[in-house]
């Protein structure tokens, strides 16, 4: 890319080529309000926020749209620009309800922002609106179109990012709405509460049901960490105040998701306070559990697992150092150990894709896979590739909830219909689940070269626990059973399987397996965690601690190596 | 009257799912049946693989398409200046009053929708109203009473 040369304030900078005025702005410094614009969305100069002048051209420009030019002379705060903001300020605030006083966005609202920027400190004109509906017909967030000042950010998130097209306007004019689908409530709507909305309206029309008035952006403290609650790995921004989970961000730029969630990273665990949580650990007493001290619990447990017969299970939501230590603890021992959750078949061919590789993709083949269901976000990703004119094949999956989004669905035994149907220059992604059988492994053989493989690994952190040596395993007799469980929620199977012996369960929560079990063991929850996960891609990402550990609980990792070292 | 199924591909068929003809079709629906009905919104959506918000944002942009329910009969009672002047005012308020409603409402019974219109081009007869195509010019109280009474009582027979 070239550079070029233009001026921004009497100053005169190099940038790069094929910019817009605002992006230019900002990279040398020069602040320009925005309303509409969102960098993570398309431009679309409706606001006229961002209005400047620059010298030679007629009327002024959008800064949000406009292209940077070879030398351009560019003003962002002449008394032109000042005053059409102060205006279109002044019409936004008399349209609709913005008594900031009892918002839930007072002090992070970019519109309260900009009105104090350019000194708004009364009402000028009359406010003679009407009044909206307030939808709270989703569980997680409320829409009141009362403050929304129509900036279409929403619209354009749900569009472009989740790809989900819930959203659009309805009506023109002052009475313009948000609204979902053919205009039905927002909970009987086709959204799937993956609060890509929320997170970019810039005021308080969408609204956060756990943290509205829970603290401003100066009172909060942001961790990034790694969702755990499936193999995708998306980045999260998680909000906390005094201890207290807020809310949680997805991170805009930051691989693998680039910013979008599913419910169950975003929303899901918040709500898990629910659940009751282990606190100390518990040792079975005539016949009942009771609180014990971690000195008293752990000899007794290493005693236990060192004599006689031992077996070691886990599910995959825990970090890749407890895994490892819960393989070297049984490598120790001679006991097995292994997994409770099952893994994804071994292809033998192909090269392995990353989750980026599906937006970029002409030709996505899904075989064996829901990853609506499962891998939300691989799901939206491939609904966005569709969106850019991808072709999406399902391959021996007639019920695939992609149906609707794909051009081809065969059997396995027809795969020779997608082969002659890929492009000779196609990126072509294949992305294969748990699901897909030895007849799917063969048929999907020819695209060996020409594909890349992304394999949707079905345990939440499922490639960490095979790094560490760890494969899915049956439940056989043995007289002691250590259950790694983690936050992972207890299937019914699993507590009629694991009868029969002296069980220890390091468990966050109660559960129908902690009530049966001998000992448990408290472990920390997500926002709780640190170390590391390996995602679906095989990419190892960091877990970072939001909340401090209760004082009770001991990470998982740190409890197995104390074990190891009791047993001596 | 509805749509059926048959009518709405018919439609559709007539001017091809092109994404272009959307506000064709969608204009050609409202006509046939008064308004849109949300099921013939979803048919047009599937067809020209849009978003259904997406059908329904043109839909509701367009005063000439009604994506609400209207009532059987649709009084346009026009709003401007040489009718407002000509005593359009009382003519307003009777019309509220006598069918109960505001103006962009429709009587819970389904009779009747009341709706503001601009200039009809029939100043010289203000006030005056359009009842579906039907335009009533030198309205009284007295007359519009009549006028409503006229349409109900041709309903009844
Ligand atoms: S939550 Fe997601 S799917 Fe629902 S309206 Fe918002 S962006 Fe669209
Ligand atoms: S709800 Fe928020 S993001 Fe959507 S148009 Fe209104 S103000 Fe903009
Ligand atoms: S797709 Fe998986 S990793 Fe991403 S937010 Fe949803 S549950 Fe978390
Ligand atoms: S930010 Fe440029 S027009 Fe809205």
């Amino acid at each position: 890319m070239s550079k070029i040369k233009l001026t921004i304030n009497d100053k005169e900078v190099m940038v790069e080529e094929g910019q817009t005025i605002l992006e230019v702005a900002k990279e040398v410094g020069v602040d320009i309000p925005v309303l509409c614009h969102h960098p993570a969305l398309t431009n679309w100069g409706a606001c006229r926020m961002c209005l400047v002048e620059v010298a030679g051209m007629r009327g002024l420009q959008t800064a949000c749209t406009c292209p940077a030019t070879e030398g351009m002379n560019i003003q962002t705060e002449t008394e032109q620009a000042v005053n059409v903001r102060k205006f279109v300020l002044e019409l936004l605030f008399s349209e609709r309800n913005h008594y900031c006083m009892f918002c839930q966005m007072s002090g992070d609202c970019e519109l309260q922002d900009a009105a104090y920027r350019y000194g708004l400190e009364h009402f000028t004109y009359p406010r003679p609106y009407e009044k909206f509906e307030i939808d709270a017909s989703r569980k997680y967030f409320i829409q009141d179109p009362n403050r929304c000042i129509l900036c279409s950010r929403c619209i354009r998130a749900c569009a472009e990012i989740a790809a989900n097209h819930t959203l659009n306007l309805k009506g023109r004019g002052a009475g313009t709405r948000v609204i979902a689908d053919l205009d039905v409530p927002f909970g009987e709507s086709t959204c799937i509460e993956c609060g890509t909305c929320l997170q970019v309206c810039p005021t308080g029309a969408l609204i956060d049901v756990r943290s509205a008035y829970g603290g401003r952006e100066k009172d909060v403290t942001h961790t990034q960490t790694t969702c755990l609650q499936c193999s995708v790995g998306c980045q999260l921004d998680v909000v906390t105040r005094y201890e207290r989970l807020l809310r949680v961000d997805g991170i805009f730029g930051a691989a693998p998701n680039d910013g979008l969630l599913c419910v169950k990273g975003r929303f899901e665990p918040l709500y898990d306070e629910e659940r009751q949580r282990v606190q100390t650990p518990l040792v079975r007493k005539d016949g009942q559990l009771q609180e014990c001290s971690w000195e008293e619990a752990l000899p007794w447990v290493a005693e236990k697992l060192a004599t006689g017969t031992a077996q070691g299970l886990a599910a995959t939501a825990t970090t890749n150092a407890a895994f490892q230590a819960f393989g070297k603890l049984f490598e120790k021992i001679g006991d097995p150990a292994g997994l409770l959750c099952g893994t994804l078949p071994e292809l033998g061919y192909g090269k392995g894709a990353t989750i980026p590789d599906v937006l970029a993709a002409d030709y996505i083949v899904v075989a064996g896979a829901k990853p609506l269901t499962t891998h939300k976000v691989v799901g939206y990703f491939i609904k966005r590739a569709a969106d850019n004119g991808a072709t999406i094949a399902l391959v021996g999956e007639p019920e695939n909830e992609l149906r609707s989004y794909a051009q081809l669905n065969v059997s396995y035994a027809e795969m020779d219909k997608v082969s002659v149907d890929i492009p000779d220059a196609a990126a072509v992604v294949v992305v294969y689940g748990a699901g897909l059988t030895a007849e799917g492994i063969a048929a999907l053989k020819p695209l060996a070269e020409k594909a890349v493989f992304l394999g949707l690994e079905p345990g939440r952190n499922g490639r960490g626990a095979a790094a560490a040596g760890l494969a899915p395993l049956a439940p056989a007799p043995a007289e002691t059973r250590l259950v790694l469980l983690g936050e992972h929620p207890v299937k019914a199977a699993w507590v009629e399987q694991l009868n029969g012996a002296f069980t220890v369960v390091q468990a966050s929560y109660h559960s129908p397996l902690t009530e049966k079990a001998d000992v448990v063991l408290p472990t920390p929850i997500w926002a709780e965690r640190s170390g590391h996960v390996t995602n679906l891609e095989g990419q190892v990402l960091p877990l970072q601690a939001a909340l401090e550990l209760p004082s009770g609980v001991r990470d998982e990792a740190e409890v197995l190596v104390a074990l190891a070292k009791l047993i001596g | 009257m509805k749509t059926n199924l048959t009518q709405i591909h018919e439609v559709i068929n007539q001017h091809g799912t092109n994404r272009e003809a959307l506000v064709e079709i969608l204009r050609d629906l409202s006509q046939r049946s008064g308004y849109l009905t949300k099921e013939a919104m979803e048919v047009v959506a599937t067809q020209l693989q849009l978003p259904p918000s997406e059908v329904f944002s043109v839909a509701s942009f367009y005063t000439k398409i009604n994506v609400e329910q209207l009532g059987k009969h649709v009084i346009k009672f026009c709003e401007d200046a040489p009718c407002h002047i000509a005593g359009g005012r009382e003519i307003w308020e009777a019309l509220e009053h006598k069918l109960g409603i505001q103006f962009g409402e429709t009587t819970t019974d389904g009779f009747w929708t009341l709706w503001p219109t601009s200039c009809l081009g029939l100043c010289a007869v203000g006030p005056v109203m359009l009842v579906d195509d039907e335009p009533y010019g030198n309205l009284t109280p007295e007359k519009v009473t009549d006028i409503l009474n006229h349409y109900r009582a041709g309903d009844a027979a």
